[in-house]
């Protein structure tokens, strides 16, 4: 790993290690709520089907995670876990906020208990509208995430210098 | 439960008959066994049965239900808060609400069946397995003491159902072993099902729904009328 800290990456090992990586991303499922139906259809279902894409929604564990997919309303009580989750997970890794609550607090704007959006808690690569989004929304959110892994700086990334934009669907 | 009730109120059922013997044989059982403990009582015939009982009283009242009576199945135990809400209809306010606004008068609350001299009072349901009767109780909350009996000795399943009542308003269930927080964090401050909670997103900003609002069909719409002539 001494070649990627060090930011001396040939070009095309750059390349395959980040073809690689786009196509074995490990998703964590983190379903809190209505959403995570849409999410087990986008994962599970054949209609749909994540793994065609190289998504592999079945790691044992965070610590075997690189993308997590909050899905659903994220409450105060819960927020300590989702932090937990993060730290757990081993870099680099991403999270996308799927659904209205999770972005935003959605149409729990104004409760007392709800998070209003989970990037107030974790940083947050691509945001899903929708409430709850469609399969296809939550497809697209994770093929804009794997066109930028394809694209990106490894060096940089390791040292925590990449400052994107993240990915708003639709 | 209560909406039914009202909805029925309205509309009555042509079916329904003037009156229930077999409920009011329960609340005529009830007030055999526990007295004085009765405070008043309503049976709306084919629907339900609202019982309200002294605060003393609560406890045993459960005892009573599930062990003499047969009424083994807990629904649900909650509470009210009769306070008008201090914040009216938000959908309906202006734009700048007052903060803190002003109480309202505790005497401005309309009680529900059965009556209240409190601003808080504990409600429970619970049902005899086997028929369709239920029995929803109640009880006053001292205002100066929100102190209650426990329903978990007859009842164990209360003992969730205390514990939110417990967080939300604040009321305590004496007997209870075990009224740490069960929804909110634990360090949570207030009793967000009390009228006067504030809830801070809409006092900063007015309800959002209120611009989706379109016209109905047929209902002029003079400023737009004034603009075409």
């Amino acid at each position: 790993m001494g070649l990627v800290e060090s930011g001396k990456m040939p070009k095309p090992l750059t390349k395959l290690l980040n073809l690689s990586r786009k196509y074995s991303v490990w998703a964590y499922q983190w379903g809190l709520a209505c959403c995570a139906i849409e999410m087990g259809a986008a994962f599970a279902s054949p209609r749909y089907d994540v793994m065609r894409l190289g998504v592999i929604p079945f790691p044992a564990s965070p610590r075997q995670a690189d993308l997590v997919i909050i899905s659903g309303t994220v409450t105060d009580k819960i927020v300590p876990a989702i932090r937990r989750l993060y730290e757990q997970m081993p870099d680099p890794k991403y999270v996308i906020s799927m659904g209205s609550c999770a972005n935003t607090g959605g149409p729990y704007w104004d409760s007392y208990s709800v998070t209003k959006g989970v990037d107030q808690v974790i940083p947050v690569d691509v945001y899903v509208p929708g409430c709850p989004p469609r399969p296809e929304a939550l497809i697209e959110g994770i093929a804009l995430l794997q066109a930028r892994i394809q694209n990106e700086d490894m060096a940089a990334r390791w040292k925590g210098e990449q400052g994107q934009e993240p990915i708003v669907v639709g | 439960m209560a909406d039914d009730a009202a909805t029925t109120e309205d509309a009555p059922l042509e079916q329904a008959p003037a009156t229930d013997e077999r409920r009011d044989a329960v609340v005529a059982e009830l007030t055999e066994l526990l007295g004085d403990a009765v405070v008043d009582s309503l049976v709306k015939p084919g629907l339900g049965i609202w019982v309200r009982v002294a605060t003393d009283a609560w406890s045993e009242t459960a005892e009573v239900a599930r062990h003499r009576m047969g009424f083994r199945f807990f629904d649900f135990l909650s509470a009210i808060d009769w306070l008008p809400s201090p914040y009216g209809r938000y959908e309906d306010a202006a734009i700048e609400v007052e903060f803190p606004p002003p109480m309202p008068d505790r005497a401005d609350a309309v009680p529900g069946y059965t009556g209240g001299d409190t601003r808080f009072q504990v409600l429970a349901s619970v049902a005899k397995p086997g028929t369709d009767l239920r029995l929803l109780l109640k009880a006053d909350v001292p205002d100066d003491d929100l102190r209650i009996g426990t329903w978990t000795r007859t009842y164990v399943g209360a003992a969730w159902h205390e514990r939110e009542t417990h967080e939300m308003f604040g009321i305590t269930f004496e007997g209870n072993p075990d009224l740490r927080h069960i929804y909110l964090p634990s360090d949570f401050e207030g009793h967000p099902l009390r009228k006067e909670f504030p809830l801070l997103a809409r006092v900063i900003k007015p309800w959002p729904g209120i611009v989706d609002v379109e016209p109905m069909p047929g209902e002029a719409d003079d400023a737009e009328g004034d603009e075409d002539a």
